[in-house]
C-alpha cells in the first residue's frame, strides 16, 4: 500500500487540528472549559494507544480464526473483550453506513472502468488525440 | 460468513451511543498506525471505520471524565494530571496507566509544566521501544 512508503516519517500520531475540532465538538468553546498544551498531547498519545491496543486485540483475534486480514467483526469482539463493549452498536452502525456509501459510489459508475478499456489503452487513445489535434493546428497554422 | 453478534443474550436492543463529533479522524492515518505493529498484516477497507468509531467514543469519553475533574477543582482548564485522574479511577483505561505514569501531580507554576513538556518528548522515544502489556509480541516497524 503506498501509505506504508512514508519513509523516516514517524507519523504515527493523530493531527492535532482534528483532534482539536473533535474535542470543541465535544466540550464547546462557549462552556469556556479548554485544555492545556500538555493534556492535549496527551490525550492524542491515549488514543494512538486506544487505536494500537484494540488492534492487537483484534489482529490474535482474527489469528485464531485463521484469517489474514482484521475485520470488522474482529474489531467488534476485540472490543468486547476489552471491555468496551458499549461502543459495539455504534461501530457497526457506523460500518454498514460506509458500506453503503460506498455501494452507491460503485452504483454511480465510474467512467474509466465503463469504457472498456485498461487505463494503458485510455492513455494511448489519448495520446493519439493529442498528436491527431496538434497535426490538425499545425496545419491550419 | 453467518453475520451475527457476539453470542451475548441482550434483553434489550443494544443502544447506539451517541456522540456529538461530527469530524472524522484521518482512516489513512489509522491504518497506518495499525500496521505500525508488525504483527498486524492486512487490514480489511471497512475497518479503519469502525476502529476511527470506536476511537471517538473513547474520546468522548476521556474528554468528558477529565472536564468532570477539571468541574470537581473548579477549574476551566483541564491540564494533564486531571487527564491521569480521570484515567486511573477508570479499570476499563488501565492500559493506559503507563503513558500517564510519566505525569507528576499538579504543579503550582508554569515553570513545573514547561519541564514536564520537554521530558515527555523524550519520554515518547522511549515509549515506543518498550513493550506495554505484552500484547502479541507487538514492535514497532522502523523505517524500511
Amino acid at each position: 500500500m503506498s501509505d506504508h512508503e512514508y519513509g523516516g516519517n514517524d507519523d504515527l500520531s493523530l493531527p492535532k487540528a482534528t483532534v482539536q475540532k473533535i474535542v470543541s465538538e465535544i466540550l464547546p468553546p462557549s462552556t469556556g472549559v479548554s485544555f492545556t498544551k500538555e493534556a492535549r498531547d496527551l490525550l492524542i498519545e491515549c488514543c494512538v494507544e486506544f487505536i494500537t491496543l484494540v488492534s492487537s486485540e483484534a489482529n490474535e483475534i482474527s489469528e485464531k480464526e485463521a484469517k489474514k486480514t482484521i475485520a470488522c467483526d474482529h474489531i467488534t469482539k476485540a472490543l468486547d473483550t476489552l471491555g468496551f463493549g458499549d461502543y459495539v452498536p455504534a461501530v457497526l452502525e457506523a460500518a454498514a453506513q460506509h458500506k453503503e456509501t460506498q455501494r452507491v459510489r460503485e452504483k454511480r459508475g465510474n467512467k474509466f472502468e465503463d469504457s472498456g478499456m485498461t487505463m494503458e489503452q485510455l492513455f494511448e487513445l489519448q495520446q493519439k488525440e493529442f498528436e491527431e489535434a496538434k497535426k490538425k493546428q499545425s496545419g491550419e497554422a | 460468513m453467518p453475520r451475527g453478534k457476539a453470542a451475548v443474550p441482550v434483553a434489550k436492543e443494544p443502544e447506539i451511543m451517541e456522540s456529538p463529533v461530527r469530524t472524522k479522524f484521518p482512516t489513512a492515518r489509522i491504518k497506518r498506525i495499525m500496521q505500525a505493529d508488525e504483527e498486524v498484516g492486512k487490514v480489511a477497507q471497512q475497518t479503519p471505520i469502525a476502529v476511527g468509531k470506536a476511537l471517538e467514543l473513547f474520546m468522548v469519553q476521556l474528554v468528558h471524565r477529565s472536564a468532570e475533574v477539571a468541574k470537581d477543582k473548579n477549574s476551566k482548564r483541564i491540564t494533564a494530571p486531571m487527564l491521569k485522574q480521570a484515567i486511573d479511577s477508570t479499570n476499563e483505561w488501565d492500559f493506559l496507566r503507563d503513558i500517564v505514569a510519566k505525569v507528576t501531580e499538579e504543579k503550582e507554576g508554569a515553570r513545573g509544566g514547561r519541564a514536564k513538556a520537554e521530558s515527555e518528548s523524550d519520554e515518547d522515544a522511549d515509549a515506543g521501544e518498550v513493550k506495554k502489556k505484552g500484547r502479541g509480541g507487538r514492535k514497532k516497524k522502523t523505517a524500511a
